[in-house]
């Protein structure tokens, strides 16, 4: 099995992967990330609009490496600071 | 855990005495369990679970952020969001406060409404439209006390012989639903037409606006 899938499963079952997305989800809208965001999806959705073949899949996939280099580096630290902790708990509980 | 127990002591006896799915599933935590424990012991592979969490999580609610931005836009609620803009709103939805008009800037006066009749094809005003139909096809009550009148008089006027006491009940009584015993009788004095028009005209002339 590969670390992807291992690591998925085993935050769903222990209810960890739901924790650490809901603070995620908290810090981008705090931030403002959000917002900024929707404005970007927004703008990019009347530009493509012009032709309409153009798939939800293509615009996601070009949306998402602007969105990623749009969070706050200390929102993106907490962040991997928290899964750590969390991911290593596992190892001393056992 | 009491099964886990059973497991390890009796293995081939624990999964035939449970039902098979619940052997199933335990067994499958456990397995995931341990891969993952034996996993995080590396601090590579910690680092890399921890950054493909990370980005998983992300695509996640970037996914979400697009997924309601675009709803938005198929139900027509974006635009809506933005608004009218600011040089349009002066002049679009200006309050007019003049006398006279209303606010929305539409005179106050009566506005001509005129019906056609169907029966004698004249422009009638809205308001007069029900009762001259009423008189114009013969079906209220007072149509049908005139046209009740009318015969009464009919028959009066065919017993009696002078011609005068005939053209007086006829003038009276102008207008009437009988073709033939009018134009005969009034041929005279009072050139009858016989048009269905100034027959209603002469009834309206009587008996109208007795209400």
């Amino acid at each position: 099995m590969t670390i992807c899938d291992t690591v998925d499963q085993y935050t769903i079952m222990s209810g960890d992967r739901l924790k650490i997305k809901d603070l995620l989800c908290n810090r981008l809208t705090e931030c403002g990330w959000r917002n900024e965001v929707r404005l970007l999806c927004r703008n990019i959705l009347l530009e493509k609009s012009a032709n309409n073949s153009v798939s939800v899949d293509q615009l996601i996939s070009e949306v998402t490496p602007k969105a990623r280099t749009l969070v706050p580096d200390a929102v993106k630290k907490e962040l991997l600071m928290k899964i750590r902790t969390i991911l290593a708990e596992t190892d001393e509980d056992n | 855990m009491a099964n886990s127990n059973t497991n390890q002591l009796h293995p081939l006896g624990a999964t035939t005495s449970q039902t098979f799915t619940t052997a199933l599933n335990h067994t499958a935590a456990s397995t995931i369990a341990i891969n993952f424990r034996e996993l995080i012991k590396e601090p590579k592979e910690l680092d890399e679970a921890s950054n493909y969490l990370y980005q998983a999580l992300l695509d996640d609610v970037v996914a979400g952020i697009f997924i309601e931005t675009h709803h938005l836009r198929k139900t027509g609620n974006l635009a809506a969001l933005d608004g009218v803009g600011e040089e349009n709103l002066e002049s679009a939805f200006h309050i007019c406060e003049m006398p006279n008009l209303d606010i929305f800037g539409i005179s106050t006066a009566k506005k001509q409404m005129d019906c056609t009749c169907p029966n004698c094809d004249r422009l009638v005003a809205a308001a007069r439209f029900a009762p001259h139909l009423e008189k114009c096809m013969g079906m209220g009550r007072i149509s049908s006390r005139i046209a009740s009148r009318r015969l009464a008089t009919k028959e009066g006027s065919s017993a009696s012989t002078s011609s005068t006491s005939t053209y007086l009940q006829s003038g009276g009584n102008t207008g009437g639903t009988d073709d033939e015993d009018d134009v005969d009788w009034s041929s005279d004095k009072r050139k009858k037409k016989s048009t269905q028009s100034s027959r209603n005209n002469g009834s309206k002339k009587n008996n109208g606006k007795t209400f």
